[in-house]
């Protein structure tokens, strides 16, 4: 390192940039411990001995909830994952998403060269020419005309990523994630003065779901079904009480208490009704408050959402009776036009009930801005594809997403990809956007590469998980994310960089620069570096947001929709926790692993209540075709007992064009026909919003399934028994 | 073992189900699920896949029903003709019972299934010859034939996807019975490391895949006959005894408030595996 390198420059080059803790300022660390000779663990074969299994701590990829994992590693291969005891977000434990993480890196499907395609033929290429292309393409083109879109990305990473492209003089970093709770972050920073607060679901007695799919696959549901195991347990011997309000049974719905059918689009308006039963029932409720609800009596609420007043008192009455309570939103509510206003309403009874400050808690925020996740939503894709289509993207990169598959047809995201001059994907496998880019770098996966992650939510303090290789490279010629950007980086600023041999160099300087933060000061630096890779977990307290309660009512909730006769049926595209929005459809055992309320394995369906079915003379395995005015559609029905008969539902993540044998050609892809429809405030797609209609093609035909042949019902057979709480003594259990 | 002697020996083999002078010792693996914890999420089926090096059949074998998924989430909604299931769905893992009194092992034309000392449900994939007599004789439908040769021929793990096999355990071949082992690979080995040292296993040492990935542990898994297992003291707090067809607490007038049972005990298959009824709270 030069001399006269600036401390502050050098800080930001390793990613701990405007920290908001205090930096250790003394000691003359030289980045010269990063030219040291590092002979990988992998090529110890001291500790590689036959027929014995060693383990290695590291942090799960198929996410961005930051799980920490332990790899089972024998004769230099990774065998399996396990969940990571010592890791606050989720102790010891995993998801089968999580699990399926090996056969992402063993996938067959795989890029394994850098593919340069020349018109419509394409040839591998080496990586030094891949990168003199870069230097070339980006040649002549300014900043404002250079974009990248990737997913969400944090930890160092994201430093190198945001250093490449000062050195750009861009500012064009989009990050999109195609299902995002981005109006309820939204909505949360105005409600709580935070984007995502700490939920306490252990601590509240009962829990009101508004289409929060938390143990499925919202926010962080390894951490989720953690607290929900708990809440059944009880707080004082009282089991907690979960009531779901959707349209559509989401896994968390199927374990509720009570299960609430609600009419599409209402739930805002059921929730001010509650606050209302609340204020009847006695519950003392501001004077701004009252006002706002109070058109929403009981009689009015129940008709335009079609949950009973039965039901509604009973809630609100068990609401105010069991304190604390917590209230949650998901995809559900938030994905309508008014999806903001929905989500205002939901969090306002939260703070009428008094569980801010007890079961929704300030979480920490992340000392390091640099390194700090920044979170995706739909707008990145939408900015992006605008921006392709007038021209102003001459260089396109991207990263972790694949926004042809998973944005609306309608978009022509495609088509405007086409005109910018040069796209370079970062990518795993030929995914439908990389078949697009005109330079494919093939990726390291997450069981191959260095790096460090840090996810939004955070459960206690925060967590900077490490990951580290589990093995060697399966192809010698992939590179790691942070490799590549250092060599691109390499390219613009030689001074800086040439210091560092590699990303893992990178790494170990940037984390020993900062070891007074997170140990001993006097420890030595190896001990340091290795105890951080025998665990792969870095807490930092960081520091306490302050939670706000401000609680608003300019509240404003469009009455229901009437039915339009072209496209009566609201299309409700679900998320799955395997397969969310089809970046893990190539795994196999996700494929053939049963969707858990329907049992489909390896196709599309498309729900459709049995009343309705019956109506329209529909049975299972009628071929459908679901049309909005933005495309159509056609997959097998499925009659679905757990869908409001206005609605009809097909799961996302399947309907590949590409990505290999086990992904491409099984099912239909429902993002491509949803309308181009937004949150008013957010500009977030309203991925709810979309209406179809359906009819038979007159094709039948057998859905694969595991669910027998009896339905799913025991004929009064004693096999799967229920009780009820009030028949049952939980106090003894052990 | 040879024949002769399986044959002449063959009530200590066929170990029927525990009488009291033939208690086990040291061992005896089990079970527990809460099904008011479980939420269906499937976790547990992948990891079995992962752990014991379970073939993916693809969709058009799924469909014939060939499917070899080891543990199972089998769903059922409510029936009680309501317009919505407003109650939720129940959500059953269902895996191999390790049924003390096996019905499956006693129609093994070879005697490839049978039972271990401590209490496993064993199968010795190469003594199959695959008559497939266990799988229609077992009351849960958790036994699985291999119709193809899905290591070798169907490509089922291709390139490098075979560096993913567990090495701790065999790929059956074509017309082969397999089913749940309680990952006996894990109990080998945990038994193996802890005699050096002289004594048995303790309560947590062996995990099985299952239970280590669950989200809300809701699976137990244990040494029954280990007073300080949890799986222990759960059957004990439930009144759950192994070796009878009817518990006493079934019996006791007005039923009782607690929530174990096992399912189709009434059968007399003597199941190693306890349920803790979902619960569904009465005041909403």
């Amino acid at each position: 390192m030069d001399n006269n390198f600036d401390r502050r420059d050098f800080l930001k080059v390793l990613g701990w940039g405007g920290a908001a803790v205090a930096l250790s300022g003394c000691g003359n660390t030289s980045v010269e411990d990063g030219k040291e000779t590092v002979v990988s663990y992998v090529e110890a074969a001291d500790y590689v001995m036959p027929g014995i299994s060693v383990y290695f701590n590291s942090t799960c990829a198929q996410c961005d909830a930051g799980c920490s994992i332990t790899g089972r590693v024998r004769e230099g291969r990774v065998l399996k994952l396990e969940g990571n005891p010592d890791s606050v977000i989720n102790r010891g434990k995993m998801c089968g998403l999580g699990q399926a993480g090996v056969q992402h890196h063993y996938n067959p499907d795989r890029v394994r060269e850098p593919l340069l395609r020349t018109g419509s033929s394409g040839e591998t290429i080496t990586w030094d020419k891949a990168y003199a292309l870069i230097a070339e393409k980006l040649n002549g083109v300014s900043g404002d005309q250079i974009d990248f879109l990737t997913g969400t990305v944090s930890g160092h990473l994201k430093a190198l990523l945001g250093n490449y492209l000062e050195t750009l003089s861009s500012k064009n970093h989009y990050v999109y994630e195609a299902i995002s709770p981005a109006v309820q972050r939204a909505a949360n920073l105005k409600s709580y003065g935070m984007e995502m607060p700490r939920y306490s679901i252990n601590k509240a007695k009962v829990v009101l779901s508004f289409g929060a799919d938390f143990l499925g696959a919202w926010v962080s549901p390894v951490h989720f079904s953690q607290q929900y195991a708990e809440f059944r347990k009880g707080v004082d011997g009282q089991r907690g009480v979960l009531v779901q309000v959707e349209s559509k049974m989401t896994l968390t719905g199927a374990n509720a208490d009570r299960w609430l059918v609600v009419r599409p689009g209402t739930e805002g308006i059921l929730a001010l009704g509650i606050i209302n039963a609340l204020g009847v029932a006695g519950l003392s409720l501001p004077a701004n408050v009252s006002a706002l609800v109070n058109a929403y009596d009981k009689e009015r609420v129940s008709k335009d959402t079609g949950v009973s007043t039965e039901n509604l008192v009973k809630l609100a009455a068990m609401l105010k009776e069991r304190s604390p309570s917590l209230v949650l939103l998901g995809s559900a509510a938030e994905g309508y036009e008014h999806g903001s206003q929905n989500a205002a309403a939901i969090n306002l009874l939260n703070q009428v009930l008094g569980n801010v400050g007890k079961t929704v808690e300030a979480s920490a925020s992340v000392p390091f801005p640099q390194i700090a996740p920044t979170i995706g939503n739909t707008a990145g894709a939408r900015i992006v594809n605008n921006r392709l289509a007038s021209g102003q993207t001459k260089v396109l990169f991207t990263y972790g997403v694949n926004p042809v598959f998973t944005t609306p047809a309608e978009m022509g995201f495609k088509d405007n990809m086409a005109k910018a001059g040069f796209k370079v994907a970062f990518a795993h496998y030929l995914d439908e956007t990389a078949l697009q880019a005109d330079l494919v770098l093939p990726l390291d996966s997450a069981l191959e590469d260095w790096g460090t992650q840090v996810a939004e939510y955070q459960p206690d303090g925060v967590q900077i998980s490490v990951q580290q290789p589990l093995m060697e490279k399966l192809h010698p010629n992939t590179r790691g994310m942070g490799d590549i950007l250092l060599a691109l980086l390499k390219q613009r600023n030689p001074e800086t960089y040439n210091a560092f041999d590699d990303y893992y160099a990178y790494l170990r300087t940037a984390l020993l620069k900062n070891k007074p933060q997170f140990a001993d000061s006097g420890a030595d630096d190896d001990v340091f570096w290795n105890g951080l890779l025998g665990s792969g977990i870095i807490n930092v307290s960081g520091n306490l947001n302050k939670l706000s309660d401000k609680m608003a009512v300019d509240i404003n909730l469009p009455a229901p929709v009437e039915k339009d006769s072209k496209y009566p049926f609201n299309l409700i595209p679900s998320v799955s926790a395997h397969l969310r929005d089809g970046r893990h459809t190539n795994q196999p055992w996700l494929q053939e692993s049963p969707d858990p309320l329907t049992t489909i394995v390896w196709d599309s369906w498309v729900e459709i209540h049995p009343k309705k079915a019956a109506e329209l003379g529909i049975v299972e395995g009628d071929i459908l075709q679901v049309e909005s005015k933005s495309g159509s559609i056609k997959a097998q029905a499925y009659l679905f007992p757990g869908i409001h008969p206005d609605a009809v539902s097909i799961p996302l993540g399947r309907g590949h064009e590409a990505m290999g044998r086990y992904a491409k050609g099984y099912g239909v892809n429902p993002f491509h026909i949803l309308n181009r429809v937004f949150d008013r405030e957010t500009g977030e797609l309203a991925m709810h919003e979309t209406m179809v209609s359906i009819s038979k093609v007159g094709k039948r035909v057998i859905v694969v399934k595991d669910e027998g042949a009896a339905g799913g019902h025991q004929d009064g057979r004693r096999i799967a028994l229920s009780v009820t709480s009030d028949q049952v003594d939980l106090s003894e259990e052990v | 073992m040879s024949v002769t002697n399986l044959l002449e020996n063959w009530a200590e083999f066929r170990h029927t189900h525990p009488v009291d002078d033939v208690p086990h010792d040291p061992y005896k693996w089990a079970m527990s699920i809460d099904m008011d914890t479980c939420t269906g999420c499937n976790a547990c089926s992948v990891a079995c896949y992962a752990e014991n090096n379970l073939p993916v059949v693809g969709k058009d074998r799924y469909e014939h029903g060939q499917a070899m998924h080891w543990m199972r989430i089998e769903r059922y909604w409510p029936e009680d003709g309501r317009e919505f299931p407003d109650q939720g769905a129940q959500f059953l893992p269902m895996m191999c019972q390790q049924c003390e009194a096996a019905p499956c092992e006693t129609v093994c034309p070879v005697g490839a299934t049978n039972h271990t000392a401590d209490g496993l449900n064993s199968q010795a994939y190469n003594r199959c010859i695959g008559s497939r007599y266990c799988s229609a004789n077992c009351p849960f439908k958790v036994r699985y034939f291999n119709w193809y040769d899905y290591p070798t021929t169907e490509n089922v793990w291709p390139a490098e996807m075979t560096m993913q096999l567990n090495p701790d355990i065999t790929l059956r071949g074509k017309g082969v019975m397999e089913k749940c082992t309680f990952c006996v690979q894990r109990i080998r080995a945990g038994e193996r490391s802890v005699k050096n040292e002289g004594r048995i296993l303790r309560d947590g040492e062996v995990q099985t895949a299952c239970q280590q990935v669950c989200p809300t542990n809701a699976i137990t898994f244990g040494n029954l006959v280990d007073p300080d297992s949890r799986v222990h003291q759960q059957w004990k707090a439930q009144r759950v005894e192994l070796t009878v067809d009817e518990q006493e607490k079934d019996k006791e007038e007005g039923g009782s408030d607690l929530r174990g049972y096992r399912i189709l005990e009434e059968l007399r298959p003597y199941p190693s595996v306890m349920y803790l009824e979902r619960v569904r709270e009465s005041a909403i």
